[in-house]
């Protein structure tokens, strides 16, 4: 059993809804251990919330024998109900300097109030399971998000909305969050005016929106009332979120225009659009890293199947693609998580992807970018920017599939001055003489798949779309006649710059 | 039997018209109606002739009494000069319906100015004025008297109003008189003389409060003498003690019959006093106990210029002491109904009152 609420615990509770604090307002935090309807006499009203009706305040001289007599008494509270008189502001001063709260309810069935509140006072557990039960009753019927909330709170007399973990509004009234509540974990937990349940996905049971429910203050009994009740609509919220993702997911349209929404809408994208995307499961506020895919292909593709095989072969390596959009010429696709990548993390992805996109048929002439992970709604829009920049660089490249990380644009930028400049090109010519000649191409492409896949045969084998021993004995060819150390850094960055600078 | 312990006073004269309405107002304990006309009435009646003051005791048992007064609205007596021979003419016509002897002028009540209204009659009429009155302080109804209490009628009653026109109400029931009474008197413009409770010397030593008027006036001199104006003392020179002294907070006005309330607040203290009251104070209570109530006097002061405030006169924001003065007539606990604060729609606790 939970301690005994306090006065003004009370006075926040729905049964009280409506009531003033007329008078002695410093007695707000006395313990409430029972409840007493005045019938004449203040015996054994220790502690007690002693409720009289109109005929203690009408006349209103009569109030004050009786706010000074249940002070006498040890009474922790004096509660008028039914009354439209105004207490004398003797009487005012009166409970003010004895410390009793005198607290007015101008309408409402004095009976029913008692009753109500003895059973809030002594048996807090019943009012949980009467909640409890009606609030199962209710919400059973009801289909949309909208209707859930409000079912939660009618029965719960309680502000509830639904919200994404930066305290974003899904449904409902906006919500002032709580700095000491951690959003980035789903355990229902309850800062000082607020209480938060997390909605989990409903298909990998992670953090999808918080039920949240702001609060004035309330006695311990209330909260678990309000907690529970949190608890219960949770469900009815998630299988509402997935009814609604099986919807969208039937209309990729939906995703597409959902995207380029974010994209243009960064930092400030409406409610919609963020309804829209919890419903899809996407997590807004996290960390995202965009990957933007393009296919070059000849022949009619079907889209789906290379994003599934993706998406597949990149579960695969741990990597789980949140969604995929269709995005310009390409797929959009992006990464959450709720910490920042690591540097590692990035270098573990180009080469997954890398070696995902190998995998794949190459007549479907897949090229991809990979952005640098960003915060937020913005941060999405950004990395899916700059995914699909490096996905235009890799598109340049004349191997395919060919995968270019954002974070390597600047060295390649760098790299395209060099290139650029005349004395690299006449050290291309002369470096690369032995392989210019037509017969020789096979060679030069080599050695420039081979340079561009960081050294490894197996890479340049699939890009090339030979035989990796094929690749082993062309560089060895390579190596004899430029007669370079490939294995010296310098040498294979000199080749390198070489190679791109003429263009091969 | 009711005495109060002043020395007799044997006639009324110039020098002590300033003490009788002092006393009457402190013992109007708020209302009673202004003293300051028939203060004025007074003073040119008794510097002609004083008027002889006697006790019911000290006339023949047989001598005849008829109480005369005014009646009225406050307002409407405040400015209106009652015609002390229409005074005169309400008495006789009292003394006609009960076998045309009139030989002392008795006083209805010694609070206000129905106090003064007596002796203005008694010097008209040439004859004695009772040192005596039925209630001991004021009352805004004529049934709350020691006469009504002992069974008494108020008829035959006299109205006369200012045009000489008369109406004699022969016989009445209480209720029924207080009712023809305030009709009359609103039918002749609000104000009119008022003759009633015939009665014997001998009926009267019984049942009326004898030696009120000369209390009044010991007070009204008392109250006069008082040097410093510091309430408290004030208070206690009265034989009376200090309630409460503050700034008016709230003036809540009466509902109809149901009393109005004054809250007088003690900013040092934080304490907060209530004052009830219709026409008079009624009750003073002091953070929750009633510290004084009806049939007690309850007197509202003006700290700053020592002057006795009436219940019309508080002003939100104004000083108030409220210092009660004890019961001219120690009313018994049968009363109650009567003059006690139930009498007035007040539902006090009253074992608190009697400290």
């Amino acid at each position: 059993m939970n301690s005994a609420p306090k006065v003004a615990d009370l006075l926040h509770d729905p049964v009280l809804e409506g009531t003033r604090i007329v008078a002695g307002a410093a007695g707000l935090e006395r313990r409430v251990t029972d409840v007493h309807w005045y019938d004449g006499a203040f015996t054994g009203v220790a502690d007690n919330l002693v409720v009289c009706d109109e005929a203690q305040a009408n006349p209103p001289y009569r109030l004050e024998a009786t706010v000074r007599r249940a002070q006498e008494a040890g009474a922790a509270a004096l509660l008028v109900v039914a009354a439209t008189a105004r207490p004398l502001l003797s009487t005012v001063r009166l409970a003010d300097r004895l410390e009793i709260p005198v607290l007015w309810l101008e309408s409402g069935a004095p009976g029913q109030i008692v009753l109500e509140l003895a059973t809030l006072v002594r048996a807090p557990e019943q009012v949980r399971a009467r909640t409890v039960e009606r609030l199962l009753r209710q919400l059973s019927s009801k289909r949309t998000g909208q209707d859930i909330l409000t079912t939660a709170q009618t029965v719960l007399s309680a502000k509830v909305s639904l919200m994404t973990s930066d305290g974003t509004c899904i449904l409902g009234d906006p919500v002032v969050l709580d700095p000491r509540l951690h959003l980035d974990q789903a355990v229902p937990q309850h800062g000082e005016h607020l209480l938060v349940h997390p909605v989990l996905d409903p298909q990998v049971n992670r953090l999808a929106a918080w039920l949240a429910c702001p609060f004035e203050r309330a006695a311990d009994a209330r909260l678990d009332v309000l907690a529970v009740g949190l608890a219960m609509t949770e469900p009815f919220i998630r299988s509402w979120l997935s009814g609604q993702r099986a919807q969208a997911d039937r209309d990729s349209v939906f995703r597409a225009q959902l995207v380029s929404e974010i994209v243009a809408g960064r930092d400030s994208v409406s409610r919609d659009v963020v309804e829209g995307a919890v419903s899809l499961g996407w997590r807004l506020p996290g960390w995202h890293v965009g990957i933007h895919v393009l296919s070059d292909a000849t022949g009619p593709v079907d889209r789906e199947r290379i994003v599934d095989q993706l998406t597949a072969a990149l579960a695969g390596h741990g990597i789980e693609l949140v969604a995929s959009a269709s995005r310009g010429n390409g797929w959009a696709m992006w990464i959450t998580t709720d910490d920042e990548p690591a540097p590692e993390d990035a270098r573990k992805l180009v080469r997954a992807v890398r070696l995902v996109t190998a995998a794949l048929p190459r007549e479907w002439g897949l090229t991809a970018g990979i952005g640098r992970p960003h915060r937020g709604p913005n941060g999405l829009a950004e990395s899916l920017g700059e995914a699909r920049d490096a996905a235009d660089l890799a598109r340049s490249h004349d191997f395919r599939p060919a995968v270019e990380h954002s974070d390597e644009l600047g060295v390649a930028r760098l790299l395209a001055t060099w290139q650029r400049s005349d004395v690299t090109r006449a050290f291309a010519e002369t470096a690369l003489a032995p392989l210019r000649d037509p017969a020789h191409s096979h060679l030069l492409n080599t050695l420039h798949a081979y340079l561009e896949s960081g050294g490894s045969a197996v890479l340049t084998a699939q890009a090339l779309g030979v035989h990796r021993n094929t690749v082993t004995t062309r560089v060895q060819q390579i190596r004899d006649r430029l007669g370079v150390d490939l294995d010296d850094p310098s040498q294979r960055l000199a080749l390198q710059v070489a190679c791109r600078a003429l263009g091969v | 039997m009711s005495h109060v312990d002043a020395d007799p006073l044997g006639l009324i004269a110039e020098e002590h018209v300033d003490a009788l309405a002092a006393g009457a107002t402190l013992l109007g304990s708020g209302g009673g109606g202004n003293v300051d006309l028939a203060e004025q009435l007074v003073r040119h009646g008794v510097r002609r002739r004083p008027v002889v003051v006697r006790r019911a005791a000290d006339l023949p048992p047989d001598a005849h009494v008829v109480h005369v007064g005014v009646a009225g609205a406050p307002d409407v007596l405040a400015e209106r000069l009652i015609d002390p021979r229409d005074m005169a003419i309400a008495a006789r016509a009292v003394a006609d319906q009960t076998g045309g002897r009139l030989d002392a002028v008795g006083i209805i009540e010694i609070g206000g100015l129905n106090a003064l209204a007596g002796v203005v009659a008694a010097g008209e009429l040439g004859l004695p004025v009772v040192d005596g009155d039925l209630m001991g302080r004021a009352f805004p109804s004529i049934n709350k008297t020691t006469m009504a209490l002992a069974g008494g009628s108020a008829a035959p009653l006299s109205v006369v109003g200012p045009a000489g026109d008369t109406v004699v109400v022969t016989t009445s029931s209480a209720a029924a008189a207080e009712r023809l009474l305030s009709s009359t008197a609103g039918a002749f413009g609000g104000a009119a003389a008022l003759a009633l409770y015939p009665t014997t010397a001998a009926e009267l030593t019984r049942t009326g409060i004898a030696g009120s008027l000369s209390a009044c006036v010991a007070l009204g001199a008392a109250f006069h003498a008082s040097p410093a104006r510091q309430v408290a003392d004030l208070a206690e020179h009265l034989g009376g003690s200090m309630l409460f002294e503050g700034r008016v907070d709230e003036i809540r006005p009466r509902d109809g019959v149901l009393p109005g309330s004054i809250t007088v607040s003690d900013r040092t203290t934080g304490s907060a006093a209530r004052v009830d009251l219709l026409e008079e104070f009624l009750a003073v209570t002091v953070d929750g106990i009633t510290r004084a109530c009806t049939p007690d006097v309850v007197v509202g002061i003006d700290p700053t210029s020592g002057g006795v405030l009436g219940t019309t006169q508080i002003r939100p924001g104004q000083l108030l002491s409220l210092i009660s003065l004890p019961a001219l007539h120690p009313w018994p606990a049968s009363a109650d109904d009567v003059v006690g604060p139930r009498a007035f729609g007040l539902d006090l606790e009253l074992e608190e009152v009697r400290r």
